[in-house]
């Protein structure tokens, strides 16, 4: 096993006139915690989204964990449910339970037992701070709460990577403290995350690498230090005066 | 402020009203009936113990052709959204040609055209000695009038509610269709336990009253030789020549009955929707 656990090589998407991607790139090493910037319409989402082959992309490898993948159906349901995804919008399933929504992939997908899935579920509840919502319905609870959720039935799938697109910008501000938290704790135990977020707080305090994409292209990589002090390309400094005030 | 106001006070009473006047009628065509057949046993007791039989049929026909179009609306439907383009070609073909004819005609066709036609395809079939038997068997194949009934009243439907499968599925966000292929689900087990209980209780509604049409509709069967309600009704007018008797006592069945399971439908939308809640 090599500690590189993706692999992206010469991505390219277009949705009619639009390029999404344009010749991407990219390398992530296990472990580390990456986050994509850029205005929006840069493809940062897309980027995400192929990872775990919600998107087709035109043309391109992705290789996740030493598997390349192609569209056999095998292989992607395989790959996907090595790779947890939390979404924008948090996505949860509105006619189960908080527990449910944990339950239900480690049932269907992972063959485990109820109890074994329920037992999981309560401790992934009590990790992300909310073990008394396990009977609440989504509509019951606060978005905080939702994405929190959402977490916890992504991470009940034993995932090697988390991509996290935009997790809090659907978000009241006095929540997204307690998503952001639950995120570092994560980074903290090593997952390897890729997130597309302009939560500062988050990208300071967790962040091994920053990628600045514009355009459908990867315009700039480094560490925080080097992109937000000292970044090279005028595209860069453009978009970092705007969201840094 | 006060039109909204007003509004939130007036919407559940007006509910209320149309609730309790829909009860009304179910248990005033209940006992209008009964009371026809108590009162004036001469000739509406004997009419009404004539129709019996036909109630019988009547309903069994509904729900049995009831299964089979909802299994027909949810492959329909699925065949509809498919991005596969031979899949979704047979569905919309489906759909659109059976959405174009009547319904009585294509009852007429079942029953009067189609036993010819597949006398037709059967001798040509015959023709060719690998297929012989096959041939054979669409000559020999003749449906009982209730088998053509449902099967006329099942294709028929079946495009209906094929629609409505449809519009409920993609009345679901597609984050939802995300989210459970991103937990690694197949497409059908997200459409089992994510796509489709959701979609359930949208098109609740409709399907219920898909079924009060189709309770209706199945009047015309009576074409077929099959002894419905209505056909017992025009065998017993065609005995006694008490017309006005005799489709008064049918009518008034029917509005019972439909009246009836309309009610049922609206209990049943309740139920889902404090459930969601």
């Amino acid at each position: 096993m090599s500690d590189e656990i993706i692999r992206i090589e010469h991505l390219y998407k277009r949705f009619g006139h639009v390029v999404a991607l344009d010749d991407v790139s990219l390398s992530v090493k296990r472990g580390e915690v990456v986050v994509i910037i850029g205005p929006s319409g840069a493809g940062k989402s897309t980027l995400l989204r192929c990872i775990n082959h919600l998107e087709k992309p035109d043309r391109g490898t992705i290789i996740v964990d030493g598997i390349p993948l192609t569209h056999e159906k095998a292989n992607i349901n395989k790959i996907r449910a090595e790779v947890g995804m939390v979404f924008q919008q948090f996505n949860l399933f509105p006619h189960l339970t908080a527990l449910e929504n944990i339950t239900l992939a480690q049932i269907v997908v992972r063959k485990r037992s109820r109890q074994e899935a329920e037992r999981i579920a309560m401790e992934l509840l009590e990790k992300v701070g909310i073990p008394d919502k396990a009977h609440a319905y989504p509509a019951q609870l606060s978005g905080g709460q939702q994405q929190r959720v959402a977490i916890a039935r992504a991470l009940a799938m034993q995932p090697k990577i988390m991509l996290f697109d935009e997790p809090t910008s659907a978000l009241d501000p006095e929540m997204i403290k307690e998503v952001l938290d639950v995120m570092l704790q994560l980074a903290r135990e090593g997952m390897t995350m890729v997130v597309v977020s302009h939560e500062m707080g988050f990208v300071k305090a967790a962040a091994d690498r920053v990628i600045f994409m514009d355009g459908g292209k990867i315009v700039e990589e480094g560490t925080v230090e080097q992109i937000f002090n000292n970044p090279r390309e005028e595209r860069t400094k453009a978009f970092l005066s705007k969201i840094l005030i | 402020m006060a039109a909204e106001a007003e509004r939130a006070i007036l919407a559940p009473r007006r509910l209320r009203i149309t609730l309790e006047v829909g009860w009304f009628l179910v248990v005033f065509s209940f006992f209008t009936v009964l009371a026809l057949a108590q009162l004036k046993p001469q000739p509406f007791g004997r009419i009404f113990r004539f129709l019996l039989d036909g109630v019988a049929v009547t309903l069994g026909l509904t729900v049995v052709s009831f299964c089979f179009i909802l299994l027909i609306g949810l492959i329909g439907g699925l065949g509809r959204l498919s991005k596969n383009p031979i899949l979704n070609g047979i569905a919309t073909l489906y759909v659109e040609i059976i959405r174009g004819i009547p319904l009585m005609v294509q009852l007429l066709y079942i029953w009067f055209a189609l036993p010819q036609l597949l006398d037709i395809i059967g001798y040509k079939l015959k023709g060719i000695s690998a297929l012989a038997g096959v041939g054979q068997w669409f000559i020999d194949l003749k449906l009982s009038p209730f088998v053509a009934a449902v099967t006329g009243l099942s294709i028929c439907y079946g495009a209906y509610m094929s629609e409505i499968f449809r519009a409920g599925i993609e009345s679901i966000p597609k984050g939802q269709m995300e989210a459970a292929r991103s937990l690694g689900m197949s497409y059908f087990q997200a459409m089992r336990y994510v796509i489709l209980p959701q979609a359930f209780r949208v098109i609740l509604p409709p399907v219920g009253n898909e079924f009060v049409a189709l309770l209706k509709d199945s009047s015309l069967v009576s074409v077929l030789a099959v002894s419905d309600l209505t056909r017992r009704g025009r065998e017993y007018m065609a005995r006694t020549f008490e017309s006005l008797e005799t489709w008064t006592m049918v009518a008034l069945i029917y509005l019972f009955l439909t009246l009836f399971f309309s009610r049922l439908v609206r209990i049943m939308e309740k139920r889902v929707e404090f459930e969601v809640k």
